[in-house]
């Protein structure tokens, strides 16, 4: 699954731009499930299995990932930018970023010409812009276009036991879906690749009015506070102690008796310890009649981030608590 | 030598304190091209003879920006301390290499977003943990006093603009090894010694043992300068790809300054104006002052996002350069000005 995860976090796709990711995984899981994809760009997806079970059950991971959208270029020829999705300024400056097959860096006033005041405020995405190397307007726009998407590159890289990467959030959650479609299925099921997560939970929202199901398992990466200088009350959840269920977070209170069920599964697993972030979830417990649903989340450190940092265990993990609930909700031993 | 190719090498080798990589490798080359010797550390020295006693001194420093573990906690996470100018609110979520045992890559903490005010205050690098992902076995590898270094890579983007870590100062070390490669063999005016110099980030150290050395009659200090950007003055940078900036300054040769001048419009070798009104900040500062005094002048490249890990330049500059060098030095610098 590691080498699955490579391939899918050094594929661009920022929200409502996931194609190159919806293309990669329609690849994977083609002849395995069927699928169609959506007007929203959702891979929506049936999965046959030896039996049907009376409950309908989907399964939901974003495509998308936290990036830049070109807004103007200057007389000069550097590109603006704002954020799309969640990304705090002081991880942009200085970073390497992909527009297309453009490369670009992320440029600012260097420290030698800040006042001391300066060097010590938090960096402003409004001082930042993107240097292509034009030399003016014209020369820029014959290279990329308004609306175009940037991408910062970060390498998929091994620290320990550790893994760091771009877009952990949330291919992980599609690397353990594709892997779980690739498997022969005991029931039939519906999973979702969705789009535009980072900007609305939008996607999900659509896809589970189609799939109109009874239970949900989202398929997340969540924040992990487990480093130097944050208390253990603060830290939300650990690296290298399983996946994180949550009981509430700022979008969904959880279906209690599937967070029960999760945490007596005797398999490796933790409860995320703060109200805390959103996801698919909250859009996915309100559709229609409403859904009882569960998020089963990776612990990742500076998630948002070009260097997300999990631990590669809990990935495995992950998978086996996600085919335990999968297989526990279709065959009605988990009410 | 290809330029680029041989930036893009110099940049991806480290030359900070104890490591010597990138001065082993220019060593390595220098010495192909002249007599060159290692002298404390990680300073080069290479001579070329040209039959007088009167010498010109080419200096770019070898060394780079870098940090230096002060701390190793029982998880794995270090605390650092900055060698060099380190914007320390361009940390949070950057790779780089800790230097230990063997190297390792690290990634800054970024403080969660549960976590933050939106009222931040950058005070003390201290504050911004190396997450190892070591845990209690980042003891046996790392020690306090290791080594920290920005993990880049070089990249190319339009009108020969190239990135990457470190150009500061290895464009000028680049420069260098291009223009001993030419003059290799030539005939020469005047003696050369081209001079990488250690712990310039540090303040200016390693040049001034390295001056008293060559002990020079005049000297060129090969530096990067700020580039044109977004909030940037014309009055505090030069633009990119228009020339190498030649030094004016109270502190500098007007001699020298002049004479670049000269030898850059004869030549029609594109070259722009650096005005400064005291002292350079570079080494030039040093070796101005070394023994009894030496005719000098700086010879910068415009550089954009100076002392990050995507420093940007262009390769058009770097020829500039290393073009009106090597015409100075065929007209014997100032030695009969």
């Amino acid at each position: 699954m590691l080498n699955l995860l490579e391939k899918l976090c050094l594929l661009d796709g920022t929200s409502g731009n996931e194609d190159s990711v919806r293309e990669f995984i329609i690849g994977e899981i083609k002849g395995h499930c069927d699928y169609r994809v959506d007007n929203l760009g959702n891979i929506i997806c049936f999965k046959n299995g030896k039996k049907r079970s009376d409950k309908r059950l989907m399964l939901d991971a974003h495509m998308d990932e936290v990036g830049l959208i070109i807004t103007a270029v200057t007389s000069d020829g550097f590109l603006k930018f704002d954020t799309v999705g969640g990304m705090d300024a002081s991880v942009l400056a200085f970073k390497t970023v992909k527009i297309g097959d453009i490369l670009g860096v992320i440029s600012s006033k260097p420290i030698h010409l800040l006042s001391k005041e300066e060097q010590k405020k938090p960096q402003k995405a409004s001082a930042l812009y993107i240097d292509i190397g034009a030399s003016s307007k014209e020369e820029a726009l014959s290279l990329v276009s308004l609306g175009d998407t940037a991408i910062i590159q970060s390498d998929f890289t091994l620290m320990g036991e550790n893994v760091k990467a771009k877009a952990i959030d949330d291919r992980i959650g599609c690397a353990v879906l594709i892997t779980l479609l690739k498997e022969k299925s005991e029931y039939d099921y519906t999973a979702v690749f969705s789009t535009q997560e980072e900007i609305g939970t939008r996607g999900a929202k659509v896809a589970t009015f189609a799939l109109n199901p009874d239970f949900a398992l989202i398929l997340e990466a969540t924040t992990a506070a487990d480093i130097a200088g944050v208390s253990d009350d603060k830290s939300v959840c650990n690296l290298g102690k399983g996946p994180a269920v949550s009981f509430m977070d700022r979008a969904t209170a959880y279906d209690r008796s599937l967070y029960n069920a999760s945490l007596n599964s005797g398999l490796k697993v933790q409860s995320k310890r703060a109200v805390a972030g959103g996801n698919n979830a909250g859009a996915v417990h309100l559709s229609r009649e409403g859904v009882r649903t569960l998020a089963i989340s990776l612990p990742c450190r500076y998630i948002h981030s070009p260097s997300c940092v999990a631990n590669v265990n809990d990935m495995t993990d992950m998978l086996a608590l996600t085919r335990y609930m999968l297989n526990g909700i279709l065959s009605g031993e988990i009410k | 030598m290809n330029i680029k190719d041989l930036l893009f090498k110099l940049s991806s080798l480290d030359a900070v304190g104890n490591i010597t990589a990138a001065s082993d490798f220019a060593y390595g080359i220098l010495s192909k091209y002249t007599t060159a010797e290692k002298m404390d550390n990680l300073t080069v020295i290479g001579f070329l003879d040209g039959k007088n006693d009167y010498t010109l001194m080419l200096d770019a420093h070898i060394d780079q920006i870098a940090m230096v573990v002060t701390d190793i906690d029982e998880n794995g996470f270090l605390t650092v301390g900055a060698a060099g100018g380190i914007d320390i609110r361009t940390l949070p979520s950057r790779s780089v290499l800790v230097h230990g045992k063997k190297t390792v890559p690290a990634v800054f903490c970024a403080t969660p977003p549960h976590l933050t005010s939106g009222e931040e205050s950058f005070e003390n690098i201290s504050e911004i943990k190396l997450d190892t992902s070591l845990g209690s076995n980042a003891k046996d590898i790392i020690s306090v006093g290791d080594f920290v270094t920005f993990s880049g890579k070089c990249g190319e983007l339009q009108n020969n603009l190239v990135f990457g870590r470190s150009f500061d100062d290895r464009a000028a070390v680049t420069c260098l090894l291009m223009l001993a490669e030419k003059l290799h063999g030539k005939k020469l005016p005047i003696n050369v010694a081209f001079v990488l110099s250690d712990s310039e980030e540090l303040g200016m150290r390693g040049v001034r043992t390295a001056a008293f050395r060559v002990n020079p009659s005049e000297a060129i200090a090969i530096d990067v300068s700020f580039g044109n950007g977004i909030g940037i003055s014309d009055d505090e940078c030069g633009t990119l790809s228009k020339g190498g900036m030649i030094g004016i300054s109270p502190a500098l040769s007007k001699e020298v300054s002049n004479k670049l001048i000269e030898v850059a419009k004869e030549n029609e070798i594109p070259y722009q104006l650096e005005i400064m009104s005291s002292k350079t900040g570079t080494n030039a500062d040093m070796i101005s002052i070394n023994r009894e005094g030496v005719k000098t002048c700086t010879l910068s490249i415009p550089l954009r996002n100076m002392h990050s890990d995507t420093e940007i330049l262009s390769l058009d500059d770097l020829e500039s350069v290393c073009e009106l060098l090597y015409r100075y030095i065929m007209a014997g610098g100032v030695l009969n000005a």
